[in-house]
């Protein structure tokens, strides 16, 4: 996965931004007992940190200034107890934000994924799924990082400063004053470098990015560069990329190479004036040798905080970013809803369905966003009708097949009884009642579709059957599998139902993922059954024949709508309808249309007639 | 464990670099260990009150002198060891790109793009922390540690060896938790690859999910897979968040001791109050290179894994190579003859299966298709294959889907070579010749498009970057794109890909043709190149074709007969056989396959009229 996402898509917007910011804490809301926890953690963390240096200098003005050995040892007793003080407080706050952090991301992620769930069709023809993967990956560990590090490190950075401020001020506010002279000129230099040091590190992820997606292209085009002699070209250009990254990994280079130094250097000059300026009061009696030394440690401490804090801006931004991402999927509104007030349908549903003066194009006007070039080219544009004024009746348990040439609207006529898309005028029913009046969830439990690309997913044969509903048991399962013939190939497969199918179904035929598809129809059981029968060449002639046996038994007393190819089911059902461009051009029996001499005469001979010849 | 052994060569040529870095790194050493010794004498004067300002002025001058000093060879040490890794880093990726450029289809066949990806990118920057950060702390921290040492020694040897002593566990501490965090942390990311495989088999089988209203229990199952992830990321939460609290407890504990003891020393008389602060400074300095130092370990473990993938494909030999000793060859002229050739099928479909695959633009990580849909590994897919094509005329094959025909035309440039038998040009076997000459001779628009995100002209120049306008126009005429490119907000210079504008099936065929017709190839090869173009425009193609062509030799693979019934003969393959051969006129009178074929699509054609 890590090479997946090759864009670039970086938009850097402003580093805080009161809205989106009121609308992340409102995941972190729930948890704020666990955040009030951690927050006490950190300070007495931050307070348990102050402590050494100060026993420090108690040590040396005290027992070590009189000569007294043993007076070292209760010092050395507060110092260990302020050390597991410390230890604790810091551990206790890592884990509780952390582990707390990652239950605001299961939630985030859970929100996305179930807005996702409940989006229709059209919504994934927008969006690509490498894009909706990475709102649901990338995006929401960039808020991770900033909630559960960035967020904490600036509150615990901050306290820790504000802490060895007001201790140095308290303890000797001369020493302090003269501490205090270096942090102008350490914040100073500590915001240029995060600011040089934020621009190259974008400059190098960009290259990277750029090195990236070269190299994937090369990598998937490597024939063609190879048959037309380009390796040269090719290699001059990654060499191109490949110096211009290096260019930017210098720039990274010197960031580090100048700042790490001037930090160190200016450090020691915090020591230097410390001493010099220090040193006078220690003579003139306004400080103790002690206080000096245990302040030469609070410099230091002060130092790290600054840079910490200048750190932890750039995580706030691309949070900021990600957010902004977030929250423009979870405002996507889906195309098809659910109605406000729901109708029952009446029981036991029978399957009747019609289709009423039925216009329907992919490319509603009510549609958010503008189609991309590619979906402008496979779809027609608003006035391109895919279904133009179809009415249909058909009654409860007959099998229909539908025909027709590629584009005449086979697979939108299934996905539409589906109600996977909303039909621009008229009116399709279930049983007399408006698939637009039913709760999507009942429409889909009532009218199956049997997509064309039996799709498989990662997990067992059983899974496969009955995806994750717990209502269809295991007998129920292999009931479904004997109907659908697919039993015996399941068997003989190491672990049966077990078998762990892979991702896609790769370690499974094509002729066997269709079995499976149809055994998924069968245990679902729905009243009315919408398969998209593709011709499949891959199949062998025996699966071939299971399939059909099973086709046939899933028609069976049902009502069903089939985009067929086979000619055995053709033969098989009640009735055949004939589109053709948008329209019902024919309908009636196979030997009604046959004599008709139509366009199912002509289509029959084109499409069958080999079959024929071959059975 | 030696895989780092393969990095040698390549850090080799900056041996020079090293050393100045070296260099650096031990006049910083030894100016870091110096300056708290000023700092020590400072304190006793003051403790004696045995200072006037003056002294401290001079003190202090010195010590930003030194500061200034070690801070030049600290900048020097970090441009000259993590510079060079940098250019270690470019020379290995320069080195694999350009191996990548000889590996042959075989290779790629059974490579996953992102796995290569992954070797170029992430394994090469494990090599690089290494050989940067990692050899850099260890210089630092090895200089360091064994100057600040012998000075604590000198200083005070009881007090020293306690430090010496009990330091090391700050070094073992980051490699026992670090280590099992990298652990843990592999298995939290697996974690993670399942949710977003569970998420990604989601959306790309949302109709299915959708169809059987599972929505809520997809929810629920998702939700799980969350929780687990969310488990294994507090086991390592439990563990990372110990980490440094426990190493910042270690080192409080070794001040405690040195305070303790040396306090003591002190009091009695025995060391000076100096020589106290002079400890605690060291020991602040000293701790970063003993985390550093374990750090260091960590990086080298991981370099050398690294290491050893990237040497796989650093190391692997093409299959496919031109011949050591190549004759001095004429211009190719274009006869082809095969001769008894047979081609096994593990390879084939390998190869196949990569022309699939290679469609999109997004790395596919594709297993290997099941066994159940073909014959029995061993078997052949195409075996005692022979004939000729002389130079000038064309050659059509036709045959179902899968019978072998791209795999046939694709031994010609040497996609790969045959596994029996023998293909020659102008009676020469190919595998004698230089393989770019061969290449160069041969224009081949394959089955599956592929076009690189540039410009259109650049794609269509791809395989003669210095074709001149007029060629260019010309190809563009030939292969019917010329039509379509006011379409194009910038003509033949509109980027294409995912950054520009999406071509259609045709205008990318078309782009295809252009782009071979260009090189005016001895020999031309279409592979069902014109399944997305429309009837019409595809008569017009192929006649413009045949004016150029007439010198040349073509092959031309295609589903439709309308295609191919002027060639001069034609093929039709069937069960890894030569089933039938002749002309066009030839083959329908005998009442083959390719006659039903024929009367297939004029049939279809019919209905389609309407």
């Amino acid at each position: 996965m890590a090479g997946a996402n090759f864009e670039d898509d970086e938009i850097l917007g402003k580093a805080y931004d009161g809205r989106l910011m009121r609308r992340l804490l409102v995941f972190v809301r729930p948890y704020w007992r666990q955040l009030a926890v951690a927050m006490l953690l950190l300070f007495a963390a931050a307070a348990a940190e102050l402590a050494p240096p100060y026993l420090v200098s108690q040590a040396i003005d005290g027992p070590i200034a009189a000569r007294n050995p043993a007076g070292v040892v209760p010092i050395f007793g507060l110092y260990i107890l302020a050390l597991i003080t410390a230890f604790a407080c810091r551990y206790g706050q890592t884990y509780i934000m952390q582990s707390t952090g990652q239950q605001v991301m299961v939630d985030i992620r859970m929100r996305i994924f179930s807005h996702i769930q409940r989006m229709s069709l059209a919504f994934f023809d927008r969006n690509p799924v490498g894009r909706l993967l990475t709102r649901l990956t990338n995006d929401v560990d960039a808020l991770n990082e900033f909630l559960a590090q960035g967020m904490v490190a600036l509150l615990g950075d901050s306290a820790r400063l504000i802490f060895v401020v007001i201790t140095m001020l308290v303890l000797n506010w001369r020493l302090a004053l003269i501490s205090f002279l270096m942090l102008p000129l350490m914040v100073v230099a500590t915001v240029f470098f995060q600011r040089y040091m934020r621009a190259s590190f974008r400059a190098v992820r960009q290259r990277l990015a750029r090195i990236n997606a070269y190299l994937n292209e090369q990598i998937t085009g490597m024939l063609v560069t190879q048959l037309f002699n380009r390796e040269g070209r090719s290699r001059a250009r990654f060499d191109e990329l490949s110096d211009d990254y290096r260019g930017a990994q210098f720039g990274v280079l010197m960031a580090f190479a100048l700042f790490f130094p001037t930090v160190s250097f200016l450090s020691v000059a915090a020591t230097v004036l410390l001493l010099n300026l220090g040193g006078r009061l220690v003579l003139g009696g306004l400080a103790t040798i002690g206080m000096l030394v245990a302040f030469i440690q609070y410099a230091d401490q002060m130092f790290g905080p600054i840079r910490q804090i200048a750190e932890n801006y750039n995580t706030l931004q691309s949070a900021m970013a990600s957010s902004e991402r977030i929250f423009r999927i979870l405002d996507t509104q889906a195309d098809v809803t659910d109605p406000a007030e729901p109708q029952a349908l009446p029981q036991p549903v029978r399957g009747e369905i019609e289709l009423n003066n039925v216009w329907f194009s992919y490319d509603p006007a009510a549609s958010d966003e503008s189609p991309t070039a590619e979906t402008a080219e496979t779809r027609p544009s608003a006035d391109n009708w895919v279904l133009r004024g179809i009415s249909l009746k058909i009654p409860a348990g007959q099998s229909v097949a539908v025909v027709g040439a590629t584009g005449a609207g086979k697979t939108s006529l299934i996905s539409l009884l589906a109600r996977f898309y909303d039909i621009q005028r008229g009116a399709i029913t279930l049983d007399g009642i408006d698939i637009r009046a039913l709760r999507q969830a009942d429409v889909r439990r009532h009218i199956a579709a049997v997509p064309q690309d039996p799709v498989c997913f990662s997990g067992t044969i059983m899974s496969n059957i009955r995806l994750h509903n717990q209502q269809i048991s295991d007998a129920q399962v292999r009931r479904a599998a004997e109907i659908a013939n697919a039993a015996p190939f399941i068997e003989r497969l190491p672990g049966g139902y077990n078998y762990i199918v892979r991702e896609r179904g790769s370690n499974l035929s094509v002729g066997q993922r269709q079995l499976l598809a149809f055994a998924r129809a069968i245990a679902f059981n729905p009243e009315v059954l919408l398969i998209l029968d593709e011709a499949t060449s891959s199949v062998d002639t025996e699966t071939e024949m299971l399939m059909q046996a099973a086709l046939g038994r899933l028609l069976h007393g049902r009502t069903s709508i089939v985009i067929a190819h086979r000619l055995s089911t053709i033969r098989d059902v009640d009735r055949i309808i004939v589109l053709h461009k948008g329209r019902v051009v024919e309908d009636g029996s196979h030997e009604e249309l046959l004599t008709q001499r139509g366009y199912y005469y002509r289509l029959y001979q084109l499409q069958f007639a080999e079959q024929m010849s071959a059975a | 464990m030696e895989h780092l052994r393969h990095v040698l060569p390549f850090v080799a040529r900056y041996r020079k670099r090293l050393l100045l870095g070296l260099l650096c790194a031990a006049g910083s050493a030894a100016l870091t260990a110096l300056i708290p010794q000023i700092l020590r004498t400072v304190v006793d004067e003051l403790n004696a009150h045995g200072v006037v300002a003056a002294d401290l002025i001079r003190a202090g001058g010195l010590m930003l002198l030194f500061a200034l000093v070690d801070s030049l060879f600290r900048f020097g040490q970090r441009r000259f060891v993590a510079g060079g890794a940098y250019l270690v880093e470019y020379d290995i990726r320069g080195a694999l790109f350009r191996r990548l450029l000889t590996l042959d289809q075989g290779f790629y066949g059974n490579a996953h793009t992102g796995d290569l990806m992954t070797r170029v990118t992430n394994d090469l920057s494990a090599v690089r922390q290494f050989l940067g950060p990692g050899i850099n702390s260890l210089m630092t921290a090895v200089l360091f540690i064994s100057t600040a040492g012998t000075l604590l020694v000198r200083t005070n040897g009881t007090l020293a060896l306690l430090v010496l002593a009990l330091l090391p566990i700050i070094t073992l501490l980051f490699v026992t938790i670090g280590g099992r965090m990298q652990r843990i942390f592999r298995s939290v990311q697996d974690q993670f690859g399942d949710i977003s495989t569970r998420a990604q088999e989601n959306f790309s089988g949302i109709r299915t999910i959708k169809a059987y209203a599972q929505e809520e229990d997809e929810i629920r199952v998702f939700l799980e897979e969350n929780e687990r992830y969310r488990a294994q990321n507090v086991r390592y939460v439990l563990l990372s968040g110990l980490l440094w609290p426990a190493i910042a407890v270690v080192m409080g504990l070794i001040s405690a001791l040195v305070l303790l003891v040396g306090g003591r020393f002190v009091a009695s008389g025995t060391m000076t109050l100096g020589d106290l602060v002079l400890f605690n400074t060291y020991l602040a300095l000293l701790s970063w290179p003993m985390v550093n130092l374990g750090w260091t370990v960590n990086l080298y473990q991981q370099a050398s894994a690294s290491m050893g993938r990237i040497a796989e494909v650093l190391h692997r030999q093409p299959a496919i190579t031109s011949p050591a000793e190549a004759p001095a060859q004429l211009a190719i002229g274009g006869a082809i003859e095969f001769r008894n050739v047979g081609i096994r099928f593990d390879h084939a479909l390998a190869a196949e299966h990569r022309t699939l695959t290679a469609t999109g633009s997004r790395p596919t990580i594709e297993e290997p298709p099941s066994h159940a849909d073909r014959p029995a590994a061993e078997g052949w897919v195409l075996r005692h294959i022979s004939f000729t094509v002389p130079r000038g005329s064309s050659l059509a094959i036709v045959g179902a889907t899968g019978v072998g025909k791209t795999t046939l035309v694709n031994l010609l440039a040497r996609v790969r070579d045959p596994d029996e038998g023998q293909v020659l040009i102008d009676g020469h076997d190919i595998r004698t010749l230089p393989l770019d000459e061969l290449r160069h001779a041969i224009g081949y628009v394959p089955q599956d498009t592929f076009l690189f995100s540039v410009p259109l002209r650049e794609n269509v120049t791809f395989g003669r970057p210095d074709a001149s306008q007029a060629d260019v126009d010309r190809a563009a005429e030939i292969a019917r794109l010329s039509n379509d490119l006011n379409q194009f907000p910038d003509g033949l210079d509109t980027l294409i890909g995912e950054r520009g504008v999406t071509l259609s099936g045709g205008q990318k065929q078309r782009t295809a043709i252009a782009r071979a017709v260009l090189r005016d190839p001895a020999i031309l090869v279409l592979d069902d190149a014109l399944s997305s173009v429309d009837t019409h425009t595809a008569a017009q193609i192929l006649a413009g074709l045949r004016d150029v062509m007439q010198e040349r030799t073509s092959i031309i693979i295609a589903q439709r007969i309308a295609t191919v019934k002027d060639a001069d003969r034609v093929i039709v393959l069937h069960n890894g056989q030569i089933a039938e051969r002749g002309t066009h006129r030839e083959l329908v009178q005998q009442g083959g396959r390719y006659a039903a074929m024929y009367r297939r699509e004029l049939l279809e054609a019919e209905l389609t009229e309407e």
